[in-house]
């Protein structure tokens, strides 16, 4: 990948781990991850591994939704 | 050293700091940040090129939230 | 090549904006701005027949996470 690529996916990244670790409020917690595997999923496909690209895509929001519904539960 | 592997490890640092002291001390906080970690490790595993590795650890990371989860709403309630 | 840099551009603003914000209702559509904008980069990054597949695995998988958050957060499904 080109230089300047990877040091704004890194970014991407970083700030997205750090804002997770960091924010208190769970909805922007989840958010945060988002973020996250936002960054993350470029790198996957800059080294050819497409179907690992996919299987993270498709698997990922359903993470995120079975966190979601404790998360839901915690707020009511 | 390559970037994927740096990026990899800075995340995986970051994620075990805050799963060790997370801040409200509560199970869904300490559950999501939980997830960090897996991220990093990850991309760890895709600096050494393991294609079956990063497959099987996808699934069995979405598998293992799950359980904890319905965990968590078996346990109590209130959470 | 320009349309890779912004695109790159149009994602760090975006997620450097959602992270600054701090009502949770307004940090939602930035988060759906560099969803985009990480969809539009991954069909750009690589030159493969694949590659499309990934990109629109990839947007249906964001959109779908972006609106289930957005609809918990609104009170979810009265039961």
């Amino acid at each position: 990948m080109i230089v300047a690529l990877e040091v704004a996916f890194g970014l991407v990244a970083l700030l997205g781990a750090v804002s997770t670790a960091l924010i208190r409020d769970s909805y922007g917690k989840v958010i945060s991850l988002g973020i996250l595997v936002a960054g993350i999923v470029p790198f996957i496909v800059d080294r050819g591994y497409l179907d690992v690209a996919i299987a993270v895509s498709l698997i990922a929001p359903v993470a995120t939704i079975f966190v979601l519904m404790v998360v839901r539960r915690e707020q009511a | 050293m390559n970037a994927t592997l740096v990026l990899g490890l800075a995340v995986l640092v970051i994620g075990v700091l805050g799963v060790a002291f997370v801040r409200p001390k509560t199970y869904v906080a300490r559950l999501i940040n939980l997830e960090i970690p897996a991220w990093g490790l990850l991309l760890v595993m895709l600096a050494y090129d393991e294609a079956l590795a990063l497959l099987t650890f996808v699934a069995v990371t979405a598998i293992s939230t799950f359980v904890i989860v319905r965990l968590m709403e078996w346990r109590d309630a209130s959470c | 090549m320009i349309a890779l840099y912004l695109v790159a551009a149009i994602a760090v603003f975006a997620a450097i904006r959602v992270i600054i914000e701090k009502n949770t209702a307004r940090k939602l559509p930035y988060t759906n701005v560099m969803n985009f904008a990480v969809a539009g980069a991954l069909v750009l990054l690589l030159d493969h027949p694949l590659s499309i597949v990934a990109a629109a695995a990839y947007f249906v998988g964001s959109t779908l996470e972006a609106n289930a958050i957005a609809s918990t957060y609104a009170g979810g499904m009265k039961r």
